[in-house]
C-alpha cells in the first residue's frame, strides 16, 4: 500500500515536471521575446544619429586625423519551446515559418545594433559596407534529430568612420 | 594597421600592394555552453556562450590575418571578408581574408 502511495507521488512530480517545462518554455520564450523587441525598438531610436549604410564608398566623409576601421559583432539567438514545435509542426504542412523568421530578425537587428554600439564607443558616427552573414556554430542545423537546436547565428562587419552629419 | 572592409580607405591613397592576407580558427563549443544552450533551448533568448565563442574566434582569425600582413610589411588591410564552416557538430571554423595593402595619407581632402 504505501509502496503503490509512493509511485504515485512519483508520477505526480514527473508529470508536474512535463507539463511545466512546456509551459516554462512558452511563456518565457514569448515575454523574453516581447521584451527584446521593444528594447530593440527603444536603442534603435537612440541610436539613430549614426549614419548607417551599406554602400563600400564612403558616403558624407570628413577629414579627421583618426582613420577608418572595422568593427565587428555577432549574436546567437536561440529557439524556444513554443517556436520549435510551431516550426515543426509547419515541417508537416509547409509554407512561411512565422517563428523562425522572427527570430532571424531579432538577431540582426541586434547585431546592427551592436555594431553601431561598437563604432560609437572608438568614437565614430557613421559605419558604412554593413554586412550581416549566417554562421553555423554546430548546433542548428547540423545536429539531426530530436537533439538539434535552432538557433540563429548572425556575423556582422562594416566599416566605422568619421562623417559630417546635419543631425 | 588600418583594417576595413571596404576596397579604399577615405583620406588615404593605396600606394603598394601586398597581396592577400588570411587567418582561420576552428573553435569547439565545451560541454558547459551545450547543456546551457540546452536549457536555453526551452525558454529562448540570446545564447551568450556562443556568442563569447563567436568573437574569441573571430579575434584570433583576425589577429592572425594581421600577423600575416605585418610580415608582409603591409600598414593597412582592405576588403576585409569573413566566412564561416561548421566542419562537425560542436566545432565551427571562421575563416578571414583581406588584401594587405601600404597606404599614404592623401592630402587632397
Amino acid at each position: 500500500m504505501e509502496d503503490g502511495l509512493a509511485d504515485f507521488i512519483i508520477s505526480i512530480i514527473f508529470i508536474c515536471i512535463a507539463v511545466s517545462v512546456p509551459l516554462i518554455g512558452i511563456f518565457g520564450g514569448r515575454i523574453s521575446e516581447y521584451q527584446h523587441f521593444r528594447s530593440l525598438v527603444r536603442r534603435e531610436e537612440e541610436s539613430n544619429d549614426v549614419i548607417v549604410t551599406q554602400l563600400k564608398s564612403f558616403p558624407a566623409a570628413n577629414h579627421s586625423d583618426q582613420p577608418p576601421s572595422i568593427v565587428y559583432a555577432e549574436t546567437v539567438i536561440a529557439s524556444d519551446y513554443l517556436k520549435t514545435l510551431l516550426a515543426k509542426i509547419r515541417g508537416i504542412f509547409g509554407g512561411e515559418v512565422r517563428s523562425f523568421q522572427k527570430m532571424q530578425e531579432r538577431s540582426r537587428r541586434e547585431t546592427l545594433l551592436r555594431l553601431i554600439k561598437s563604432a560609437r564607443e572608438q568614437g565614430y558616427n557613421a559605419i558604412c559596407n554593413v554586412r550581416l552573414e549566417t554562421a553555423d556554430v554546430g548546433g542548428g542545423a547540423m545536429t539531426p534529430g530530436k537533439n538539434a537546436m535552432p538557433m540563429a547565428c548572425i556575423l556582422g562587419s562594416a566599416t566605422a568612420y568619421h562623417a559630417s552629419t546635419s543631425r | 594597421m588600418i583594417v576595413t572592409n571596404t576596397e579604399t580607405i577615405v583620406g588615404h591613397e593605396i600606394t603598394e600592394i601586398c597581396g592577400l592576407v588570411q587567418g582561420n580558427t576552428v573553435r569547439a563549443k565545451n560541454i558547459g555552453r551545450d547543456i546551457m544552450a540546452g536549457l536555453k533551448n526551452v525558454v529562448g533568448g540570446e545564447l551568450k556562450g556562443y556568442t563569447e565563442l563567436l568573437t574569441e574566434s573571430r579575434r584570433q582569425a583576425v589577429e592572425r590575418m594581421l600577423a600575416q600582413a605585418e610580415e608582409l610589411g603591409a600598414n593597412a588591410v582592405v576588403n576585409v571578408r569573413f566566412t564561416t564552416s561548421a566542419v562537425t557538430q560542436g566545432a565551427a571554423e571562421l575563416y578571414a581574408y583581406g588584401t594587405a595593402v601600404v597606404v599614404e595619407p592623401s592630402n587632397v581632402g
